[in-house]
């Protein structure tokens, strides 16, 4: 088994996960990183999607995660900010689903650019919370 | 002295304005632990991100770019517009929360000319205040503080960003109350854009360390706790001296990470902002409510005592009347 280093997860809505994990994927810009302990210090972009974290049992935990940053430091733990982050179980498909199709609807008419892009990324994140949520079930 | 039916409309007219106090009292502690609910789950991220800016901006290599406001024709700007973001609260009633805000904001413009600056006010009563008084404020920045989401806060920063990016504004201030205790509050000021390089927070922490009296005006305001506008707060002070001067690299480039930062740290603080106002506005609402119960209570415990003397006086009046009048009729019949 691989050394464990310490992974602080805080959300907006509170600390979503605090403890040891062997490694971590994150998705980032141009496609999956990971990170395990020892791993050189270094800022990062996280970007809407699915994070995956492999805690100390060996079991692989699942989240949906809005975009934020992620640092890791020289003792090699990694802290990730993030706006929202939920457990697959935890998504209301039914919002979701309410927020992408509002989304689209805004998306449809004539915008400003800031309302475009803020609509762009609603529609990115109920996306992905829509696909976090299915992969469960 | 008042008759009986004044007084009595007088303790009619208290005990109507108590029962509003009383009820308004209610809702806001109602409010107001929701509203620290809340705050308590937003605090680490509030926290944290702060954090990871400071210690992000420790890191950063000195470079030219807008949101430091140092590239080249910054430099050369001969007027910096400044933009302050001021929070108040939607409604009146509560005690001096309100007017602390619009007094800070109004001591930071004092001496500029309009065109020096812009108001950007968050809730009714600041923008009523601004408006009718004729400061420049922002049209289109109409935001309520009432119930604090995550997605207002996006659209507010987002409209800010894009003023700074469009060079509309050199710096943004914020101007908002922070709830210490349950019974203090204070108003701060804290610059949000542009950002401190790195030598900027070298050559502070530089001077608060060699300042062991504690005389300058850096070290004076750290020590009291003043929020950074001059100078650097305590976690970058933190950042700085956990080496600082290593670089590290930044994935997938400098420029998104620093865009990132810059949208993350604008979006978390403007949330953050909001709930802490929310809290601390439910918390002034609630203390001045509170007094003035307490104050309607005395003034109707006083007006019961003037009344129950008035009263007396009248009986004690009639019964002499009375007396006089039978002794009369006495004296009238003997003779």
């Amino acid at each position: 088994m691989a050394s464990l280093f310490n992974l602080t997860i805080t959300a907006c809505d509170g600390v979503f996960y605090d403890g040891p994990c062997e490694m971590i994927v994150i998705p980032g810009p141009d496609g999956e990183f990971a990170i395990m302990n020892h791993h050189e210090k270094m800022t990062g972009v996280v970007e809407v999607g699915e994070i995956r974290f492999k805690k100390e049992d060996g079991e692989w935990q699942k989240a949906v995660i809005s975009d934020g940053l992620f640092t890791v430091y020289p003792d090699g733990s990694v802290k990730i900010l993030s706006y929202s982050c939920e457990r697959p179980e935890d998504i209301d498909t039914f919002r979701a689903q309410e927020a992408l199709e509002r989304a689209q609807e805004q998306l449809q008419q004539k915008q400003s650019r800031i309302e475009y892009e803020i609509s762009n990324a609603n529609l990115a994140r109920a996306m992905a919370r829509l696909k976090g949520a299915k992969t469960q079930r | 002295m008042a008759s009986t039916k004044e007084i009595l409309n007088r303790i009619n007219s208290i005990q109507d304005t108590m029962k509003i106090t009383r009820a308004m009292y209610m809702m806001s502690s109602m409010k107001l632990r929701k509203a620290k609910e809340k705050l308590a789950e937003t605090e680490p991220f509030f926290i944290g991100t702060q954090k990871g800016l400071a210690e992000n901006l420790a890191h950063f290599p000195d470079i030219r770019h807008i949101y430091f406001d140092n590239r080249i024709e910054d430099d050369h700007e001969t007027i910096k517009r400044r933009g302050f973001v001021v929070f108040t609260g939607d409604k009146g009633m509560a005690g001096a929360y309100n007017h602390n805000a619009i007094k800070m904001a109004l001591e930071r413009i004092s001496g500029m000319t309009k065109d020096e600056y812009k108001l950007f006010v968050v809730g009714e009563t600041g923008r009523v205040f601004f408006t009718n008084n004729g400061y420049n404020v922002d049209e289109n920045f109409k935001f309520s503080s009432n119930n604090p989401s995550m997605h207002r806060a996006r659209i507010m920063s987002e409209y800010l960003i894009d003023l700074y990016n469009r060079e509309e504004l050199d710096r943004i201030d914020i101007i908002y109350t922070k709830m210490l205790n349950s019974v203090t509050e204070e108003t701060c000021v804290e610059r949000l854009l542009p950002l401190k390089t790195h030598k900027f927070i070298v050559e502070q922490a530089k001077e608060i360390e060699a300042d062991t009296e504690g005389t300058s005006k850096a070290a004076k305001e750290m020590k009291e706790g003043v929020k950074h506008v001059h100078s650097i707060n305590s976690y970058e002070l933190e950042a700085i001296q956990h080496g600082g001067d290593s670089w590290f690299p930044f994935y997938p480039s400098l420029k998104t990470v620093l865009e990132k930062l810059v949208h993350n740290h604008f979006t978390a603080f403007m949330y953050g902002a909001l709930v802490e106002c929310s809290a601390s506005e439910e918390n002034a609402r609630m203390m001045a409510m509170q007094a003035a119960t307490d104050n309607a209570e005395a003034i109707l415990h006083e007006l019961s005592i003037e009344y129950n003397r008035v009263r007396q006086a009248q009986i004690t009046q009639e019964i002499t009347e009375v007396i006089g009048g039978a002794k009369a009729l006495k004296k009238k019949k003997r003779r």
